[in-house]
């Protein structure tokens, strides 16, 4: 089991009390890939960002490769974040002045890797989602699918076991959608656990296993 | 991250910002200026009065007596000093008591002293043409000269020519007769007697002169053999004084030295020999606080300098963690810690620290080249730079310390939230 969901529970108080998540409870197993749909504010996102480990519940159990995270420090979540888990956003979230290989290498950059072993593997994964001629151009050169697979590019730096997509294919047209779609099946077949959220249900309906949300429920 | 990596990153971020960067760099480069100014003058004039002490010699001080002093005497009170001990007798009355001239013409605004060879242990600063006075001149009472010679950079006129009363045929200042002649082994006449000139004194120039203002040559002399001038003295009985100066190379025995010599003094002359010590270590003191006070306000002038310059730095980084708190998440997104964050912050600001300590200092050496008294004052301590950089890299590292720990504090979350 590579996640683990007791009734977690997200509360914003801004004025009033808001439900972002209520009564979550999930399993997700290795290897799996799961979409996660809903409609706007349904807590897709929250829950996304609860499970990277980017935000933490108001209450419940998250275990994440059997490991509790309620009690995990600042420095223990960044290194899980940094080794075990990779992002992949609906804006892509590059680095606008890096060029596409320093974008991919960023991650291991974190990770302690040895300098010099640090671009050729970005080169390597650049090459692999199809950007080999586009390395050393920068994401404001790149077309959205270009970026997109910049962005699975550096996910997969660290060779996590998980990968977190929000929205991966939100942004793009329904050609790069789909390329982004088998990208990550590929991914997947290769034993990459994935978790999408997504809008789009054909997106969706490439994948093991849709989750629906609403109203911060698991329906 | 590694520490590379950091600063590659730093550097990056200096260069796509180049306006902030330079708001940044600008105000601690007017800071470290101001005080890279202040520790190079600091510097230099340590350096000045180390050099100064150095050719005076350490353990030195000075007394006079109302009496004159014999060889007999020098040679005892040199025995009962240290051993190595400098003594020196120096007889000297202003020029109007005694008549030199050359070829015929009165020499006026001189001193004319009666000297031992041992003059030459103190400050001597000079070069040298011809010889000095030595044993046998003082020994056979001989009749021979050294005369000062002062390079033409007098700054101040002549008092006694241009306010003195108008004669016939002026008398000329010793230092106008030098620049005019060369009056190695030329004669002079001292009273009614003949004197050869063997040495000149060539006085260092003011920029060049090594030694504290108050040892410098006011007035240039002609130095005569010390036994020489009581010979020539006909007004003996007029007031006067005999200098003793003595350096024992020691600091820690001028005291002692000092005591043995107005205990010697009282032996020969009557308890009511009052003599005043003066030691060089006091003047050295009293100089160096004087030197001192005015960089004291230059100094606090490069702090208020240096906080806004801080300020500066503080504002642009608050300012860039605004605008940068989305790139703020995504790092933390792929796994930067805390203080992979915090420490990006602080070298960046840092980077800009340190370029700005060199522009500053590059921007205070030239204020130094414009105002510099002296080329000895031209010279650069290691420590001034290493420190003027320290202070650059401190200032820089405590006021981006806020704002990056502010950066350091977002959660990823909310970072990755902010447009």
């Amino acid at each position: 089991m590579v996640i683990q969901c007791q009734n977690l529970l997200k509360i914003y108080f801004s004025g009033e009390e808001l439900r972002a998540l209520d009564g979550v409870s999930l399993s997700i197993q290795k290897g799996e890939f799961v979409s996660i749909m809903g409609p706007s504010g349904c807590g897709k996102s929250t829950l996304l960002n609860i499970l990277g480990l980017l935000d933490e519940p108001t209450s419940g159990e998250y275990f994440l490769n059997g490991t509790p995270t309620a009690q995990m420090k600042d420095s223990v979540r960044s290194r899980v974040r940094r080794e075990n888990i990779g992002f992949i956003f609906q804006s892509f979230n590059l680095m606008p002045r890096l060029s596409v290989v320093e974008n991919i290498a960023l991650p291991m950059r974190y990770s302690g890797m040895e300098r010099k072993l640090i671009l050729p593997r970005a080169r390597e994964l650049a090459q692999r989602v199809g950007l080999g001629k586009k390395m050393s151009n920068t994401p404001l050169q790149l077309s959205g699918g270009q970026c997109q697979r910049v962005a699975c590019a550096r996910a997969l730096a660290n060779s996590p076991g998980l990968i977190l997509a929000d929205e991966p294919t939100g942004n793009l047209d329904s050609k790069s959608s789909q390329d982004i779609l088998e990208l990550l099946q590929e991914l997947n077949k290769e034993g990459l656990t994935i978790v999408m959220v997504t809008h789009d249900s054909k997106i969706a309906a490439g994948t093991h296993r849709t989750i629906h949300m609403k109203d911060g429920k698991i329906l | 991250m590694k520490f590379p990596d950091l600063v590659l990153t730093g550097w990056a971020e200096i260069r796509a910002h180049k306006m902030r960067s330079f708001l940044s760099f600008f105000a601690i480069a007017i800071g470290i200026a101001t005080f890279f100014y202040t520790l190079s003058v600091l510097s230099q004039r340590r350096q000045y009065i180390q050099t100064a002490i150095d050719i005076s010699g350490k353990g030195r001080f000075s007394t006079s007596t109302e009496h004159p002093l014999t060889l007999q005497q020098y040679a005892d009170l040199q025995r009962l000093l240290p051993l190595g001990t400098s003594l020196s007798f120096v007889a000297d009355w202003g020029y109007w008591r005694i008549a030199p001239s050359y070829k015929g013409r009165k020499i006026s605004e001189l001193n004319l002293a009666g000297i031992l060879p041992s003059w030459k242990d103190v400050d001597f600063a000079y070069r040298l043409e011809g010889r000095f006075v030595n044993w046998q001149d003082v020994e056979n009472k001989r009749r021979v000269a050294v005369v000062m010679s002062r390079p033409r950079e007098k700054l101040f006129s002549s008092v006694w020519s241009t306010y003195g009363p108008k004669e016939e045929n002026p008398p000329i200042p010793l230092d106008q007769l030098t620049y005019r002649n060369n009056l190695l082994n030329q004669q002079i006449q001292i009273n009614t007697e003949t004197f050869t000139v063997v040495g000149i004194l060539h006085i260092p120039s003011l920029k060049e002169d090594p030694r504290l203002d108050n040892c410098r040559n006011f007035v240039s002399e002609i130095l005569i053999p010390y036994t020489t001038w009581y010979d020539i003295q006909s007004t003996s009985n007029d007031y006067f004084t005999t200098d003793i100066r003595v350096v024992t190379g020691r600091e820690s025995t001028a005291q002692s030295a000092a005591a043995q010599t107005i205990s010697y003094l009282r032996a020969q002359f009557g308890t009511e020999e009052k003599p005043e010590i003066k030691f060089f270590n006091e003047t050295v003191k009293i100089y160096k606080i004087a030197a001192y006070a005015s960089l004291k306000k230059m100094l606090l002038l490069g702090l208020i300098a240096m906080i806004a310059g801080g300020i500066g730095i503080m504002n642009v980084t608050m300012a860039v963690i605004y605008s940068r708190t989305k790139e703020i998440g995504i790092r933390r997104a792929l796994g930067a810690t805390r203080w992979d964050i915090l420490f990006q912050f602080l070298i960046e600001a840092m980077l800009l620290g340190l370029c700005g300590s060199a522009a500053g200092m590059l921007l205070g050496y030239v204020v130094l080249l414009h105002t510099a008294e002296s080329s000895a004052q031209m010279t650069f301590s290691w420590w001034v730079i290493v420190l003027s950089i320290l202070i650059g890299l401190l200032t820089s590292f405590l006021f981006a310390l806020y704002p990056a720990w502010q950066a350091a504090k977002l959660k990823p979350v909310d970072a990755l939230k902010y447009e």
